[in-house]
């Protein structure tokens, strides 16, 4: 792994986090980390070993995408992370709670109340309008609505028509920034977003991304994103790259060329050919 | 195409299974129902068969003089051993206090000729003789030896004054008949007296025109086949129906099944009810099979399925489960059948049941072809929706199926013509049936219609209007929480399918309500009724000759529990005018207001003053002679005259009341002939009725009291009720099945959202009470409707029916009401444990799961 450019850490590239989010995070802080994550499917000869002892820190306040090939065992880092999924072995943490060390029920409340969600479908629920999904955590919670923050995300996403709407009569990208803003409501202390492009026309995405960068860098939120899509990694502030269930590399400040180059390097790793590790972005 | 069909049918194995299930009970309904029919008609025919005892042959009459004279000819054929009348009379026994209407058989001349056998004793040989049957002798407490005495009157004579002559015979009981083959059960076993005696009672002769229904029985001598004696006695009556004894029980059950078939065809109109409610079942099943299918079905038609093709498999596919179900259900029905059978068999009902039921093809055919069909065209719809996917509906992503909601115009035109036509009919027919003479069958006979029609236009509407009330209360329960808000929001979604599943329970629940409305009303309409007509808790009249109570009894009956007060009461015939005949009664000590129900009444009573009940009172002023000074006349001639005050009372009848010194006026010489008891107000009145009959001695002693005549009463319209509301669980039963379905298709519908919830941070105990509430809000408001509903039509139908009969007292039956809600909510919550559990085990990975 002498390839990789950095150790993937905590310590996030400090012109990443301009200055200026109302309500800043801790800087520099940790939001989310890994030791020894393992996660088996299956027993005996059929079992696959989706994630092999991944040790991953994620910084606060930072936009971080995780990318790899197929099967890298991105989306079940993912997972894992977000509390959605049980470890084979390993800690998570989210802030200081070690979340794999939680019940069904307080990992559901923690999901709640700390952490944020953006699918691929979008997943917003049919019968309710706009505004209600965009509610929902705090329903869910029984918790009062900020209406500041409301108004702040609404004028941000852009979703001042539509909040009357319901999601059948939104376009892809407005259910996505209704998804969004739904995932920053409770304000948590991190956002995760599953492809959340995947879904999307190519103006629709690069209109999403833009939203999530801009919820990092104005809003001060934490987002960690799972992609396929080195454009999209690109908006990141770092890049995680996966490869086999491990971590393969990090790029700090990707463009599209260097997490193409970090991926075809991770390709030719496959092919046993050594190559020119992918260079620091720009 | 059918082994594709097979394989969605064991795919969705378990959706199929729970809609099978309402399926098997309406045709496990329909089954037993049938078996009972073949059971009451085999009964019947055994009854009918033994009465004819041991004969060969039968031979019907026309009158009494016409049998006299076939079973002169009968007798004298040289192949006939016996040939007897069968002439069942009837006639009413009294013993002390307890009386029987008895049905009376003529000795036979053979014993061969009669179902009876003696017991004891022997049979009569005379006049004024009898055997009883050991039921009546037990009831009237008498045994061999004792006398019980036989009331008759004279024939009824158009020419002759007034009413016929009343007899009394001092009759001896010789013998006990037993009934070993059951033959008289149903009449309460029958007793045996002289031809003579019979007839006699009964202001009947031997050369009566009269058409008594009497057959001639024949049985023949010894080494005579049935066949000989058949043609032997044809031809000595010619024209006469001469029939062997099957044919002739055979014929009499079909001349006497039309009752039987009728309550058949009533029990089958509730299978009918149950069937309906699980087609509402299966079409909801259905059409979320279907929508559930999409992809497969758009698959099919991209690769050459054609739309027939697709039609077809899911006709096939309710076919198959249609006839899978009703296969169960025949089975069930059967078994269940065949347990009571046994278990009413055991207890020795005094009926002559078969061991076992008889299966015939009816039976089995009916059941199978009605819930075959009533499967597939409950299938029908959603089958034309499958036709409907369009083959590149394959191509797309997959989303949340979705059936149309949409309902035509037609149908909100149907529904409201038969809803608001209906509703006007009844409207009619009550108002008709309060304010007109008209036929009371006429008025019942529109309100029937138009209920049924408002009824139909009502369901049919349904999918408009119940899921905009389910809208309605759940955005009332919205401001309980985030469960109630996502439940109610859910409910909306798919409004014909709430819709269909809030109705198929609102039909059973506004047919109990209705019943137990109707009830309620007929029991406290005929109780006010009652109430009206006795002053009295309890009264106690003498039947002796010279009308006076035995000694002692007032002090027996005060001393049984329950009782409050007993007074004794001396009666006198009066008249107000020329022709205003009643009976004035005065109370021993003037103690009246102590007996009366409400002591208010005897208020003001003095010896100047009359109390009249309110039907005297109206009398008296229709013919123009209202007081309030009024004249009573005694009965023994006119010169005993009192100049009376009349006071206006809530007595009932009519009746009046005044002082003992006014009735010593009148009638120097009137004993004491009744008692007036008031019961403890915390008496049950049909307990203490029972312990006062119990304490009286062996004396002619009439007990009557408006208790008395409301528990038998009451006893029917409870009976009735109990045997509909039983039937009409059933129905209640599939729809509490289908709301449990529709919530089982819903987590499976929605298994994504389900998933994404659970991510964004929806417990599981949140997802549960969701559920829950989704269940309890349809199965809520279905009964709900069902008992508004339902509570109007059996106040409409109470209207119709006791307008004529007195006044109308509409009464809610909170109790029924409050059960029926209770367990349809219970039953909501119930439907949603297992979904639940299944939507709980999804986990939220499944959100962020592209499909």
């Amino acid at each position: 792994m002498d390839t990789t450019v950095a150790r993937p850490s905590g310590s996030p590239d400090p012109g990443s986090v301009p200055g200026g989010p109302a309500t800043p995070p801790t800087p520099y802080a940790t939001a989310s980390s890994a030791r020894g994550l393992t996660k088996v499917y299956g027993h005996g000869a059929a079992a696959v070993r989706a994630l092999d002892g991944v040790d991953v820190d994620f910084a606060a306040g930072a936009f971080t995408a995780i990318m790899g090939p197929s099967g890298s065992g991105k989306s079940t880092l993912m997972h894992l992370l977000a509390g959605l999924d049980q470890a084979s072995s390993g800690v998570v943490r989210l802030g200081a709670t070690e979340i794999t060390a939680l019940d069904d029920n307080a990992l559901t409340r923690l999901r709640r109340d700390r952490v944020g969600f953006v699918f691929q479908s979008f997943n917003l629920l049919p019968m309710f309008t706009a505004e209600q999904n965009i509610l929902l955590p705090l329903d869910l919670a029984g918790a009062k609505v900020d209406r500041a923050w409301f108004d702040t995300l609404v004028q941000t996403l852009g979703l001042g028509q539509r909040l009357t709407h319901r999601p059948a009569e939104l376009s892809g990208g407005q259910q996505q920034r209704v998804a969004i803003a739904r995932a920053l409501i409770a304000k948590p202390e991190v956002v995760f977003a599953d492809e959340p492009t995947g879904n999307l026309d190519s103006r629709s995405g690069a209109e999403v991304l833009s939203f999530l960068r801009r919820s990092v860098r104005e809003l001060g939120r934490t987002i960690i994103m799972v992609t396929h899509d080195p454009t999209a990694a690109a908006y990141a502030d770092r890049v995680v790259l996966l490869a086999d269930g491990r971590i393969a590399g990090d790029i700090v400040d990707p463009t599209p060329e260097s997490v193409l180059a970090g991926l075809e390097a991770l390709r030719t790793l496959e092919a046993p050919v050594g190559s020119s590790g992918p260079g620091a972005g720009a | 195409m059918l082994r594709l069909t097979l394989a969605q049918m064991r795919r969705s194995l378990g959706r199929l299974t729970a809609a099978g299930i309402a399926i098997a009970i309406g045709t496990a309904f329909m089954a037993a129902t049938l078996l009972a029919g073949n059971v009451f008609t085999r009964t019947g025919y055994d009854a009918v068969t033994a009465t004819y005892g041991d004969a060969d042959v039968v031979v019907q009459t026309e009158t009494l003089a016409d049998a006299a004279e076939k079973l002169d000819v009968v007798r004298d054929l040289p192949d006939v051993e016996a040939a007897d009348m069968l002439l069942p009379l009837g006639a009413e026994i009294r013993h002390g206090s307890q009386r029987r209407y008895q049905v009376t058989l003529p000795v036979p001349s053979s014993p061969r000729l009669s179902a009876l056998e003696l017991a004891t004793g022997a049979l009569p040989t005379r006049d004024g003789q009898i055997a009883l049957p050991d039921t009546t002798a037990e009831a009237l407490e008498v045994g061999v030896g004792d006398h019980v005495q036989v009331t008759w009157r004279d024939p009824y004579d158009p020419e002759a004054d007034g009413e016929p002559a009343e007899h009394t015979d001092d009759v001896a009981v010789v013998g006990i008949v037993d009934d070993p083959s059951h033959a008289w059960a149903q009449y309460g076993g029958a007793a045996v007296v002289t031809q003579d005696d019979a007839l006699r009672w009964n202001g009947l002769s031997l050369s009566s025109q009269d058409s008594v229904g009497s057959v001639l029985l024949v049985a023949g001598a010894p080494g005579v086949g049935t066949q000989t004696l058949l043609d032997d006695v044809s031809t000595a009556l010619p024209g006469a129906t001469v029939q062997t004894r099957d044919e002739a029980a055979a014929d009499t059950v079909r001349e006497i099944s039309g009752e039987s078939n009728a309550l058949l065809m009533v029990v089958l109109g509730f299978a009918a009810i149950a069937l309906l409610v699980a087609a509402l079942v299966i079409a909801n099943t259905f059409q979320v099979l279907v929508a559930q299918r999409t992809r497969t079905l758009a698959l099919l038609r991209c690769v050459g399925a054609v739309r027939g093709q697709l039609r077809g498999s899911v006709l096939t596919e309710a076919a198959i489960l249609g006839f899978a179900a009703s296969v169960v259900g025949l089975v069930t029905g059967t078994a269940l059948a065949q347990a009571t059978l046994s278990v009413l068999g055991r207890a020795d009902l005094g009926v002559p049941l078969p061991p076992t039921v008889e299966v015939t093809w009816p039976v089995v055919v009916v059941p199978l072809v009605v819930g075959t069909l009533v499967t597939v065209v409950a299938s029908l719809v959603p089958a034309r929706a499958a036709t409907r996917v369009s083959p590149v509906a394959a191509l797309r992503p997959a989303d949340a199926p979705t059936v149309s909601a949409r309902a035509g115009r037609l149908r909100l035109v149907v529904a409201l013509l038969l809803t608001l036509g209906g509703g006007a009919g009844l409207v009619l027919a009550v108002v008709a049936a309060l304010s007109t003479d008209l036929d009371p069958i006429a008025t019942l006979g529109l309100g029937l219609l138009a209920g049924a029609a408002s009824f139909v236009g009502v369901l049919v509407g349904a999918v408009f209007w119940v899921p905009r009330v389910v809208a309605l209360v759940g955005r009332g329960l919205s401001a309980t929480g985030a469960g109630a808000r996502l439940a109610a929001a859910n409910t909306g979604r798919n409004p014909r399918r709430t819709a269909a599943t809030s109705t198929a329970l609102l039909i059973g629940v506004t047919l109990v309500a209705m019943m137990s409305a109707g009830a309620a009303t007929a029991r406290s309409s005929l109780g006010q009724e009652l109430d009206n007509h006795y002053a009295v808790d309890l009264t106690i009249e003498s039947m002796s000759d010279d009308g006076a109570l035995p000694a002692g009894v007032e002090q027996t009956v005060a001393g049984v529990d329950g009782v409050a007060a007993v007074a004794a009461v001396r009666t006198t015939g009066v008249r107000i005018g020329e022709d205003l005949w009643f009976s004035a009664f005065a109370v021993d000590g003037d103690r009246a207001a102590d007996v009366l129900r409400d002591p208010r009444t005897a208020d003001g009573l003095d010896d100047s003053t009359v109390l009249l009940s309110a039907d005297l009172a109206r009398a008296l002023r229709d013919g123009g002679d209202g007081g309030p000074q009024v004249t009573l006349v005694s009965q023994d001639d006119d010169t005993v005259r009192v100049d009376l005050r009349t006071q206006d009372t809530a007595l009932g009848g009519r009746q009046a009341v005044v002082t003992s010194a006014t009735l010593a006026q009148l009638a120097p010489g009137a004993p004491e002939s009744a008692l007036w008891v008031r019961l403890a107000d915390d008496a049950d009145p049909a307990q203490v009725l029972q312990s006062v009959q119990d304490a009286l001695p062996d004396e002619p002693l009439v007990t009557s009291s408006s208790a008395a005549e409301r528990v038998t009463y009451e006893r029917v319209i409870d009976t009735l009720l109990g045997v509909v509301v039983g039937l009409l669980a059933v129905a209640v039963v599939i729809a509490l099945i289908g709301v449990a379905n529709t919530l089982s298709l819903s987590v499976i519908e929605r298994r994504r959202e389900s998933a994404t919830l659970r991510a964004i941070g929806l417990t599981r105990g949140q997802l549960r009470r969701t559920l829950a509430i989704e269940g309890m809000l349809i199965a809520g408001v279905g009964a709900v409707l069902g008992v508004v509903l339902g509570v109007l039509y059996g106040w409409a139908g109470a209207a119709t029916v006791f307008a004529q009969v007195g006044d109308l007292h509409l009464t809610m039956p909170w109790r029924d009401v409050l059960i029926v809600v209770g367990v349809a909510l219970a039953a909501g919550l119930l439907a949603s444990v297992l979904p639940a559990r299944s939507a709980v085990r999804t986990s939220p990975v499944a959100a962020l799961a592209v499909d």
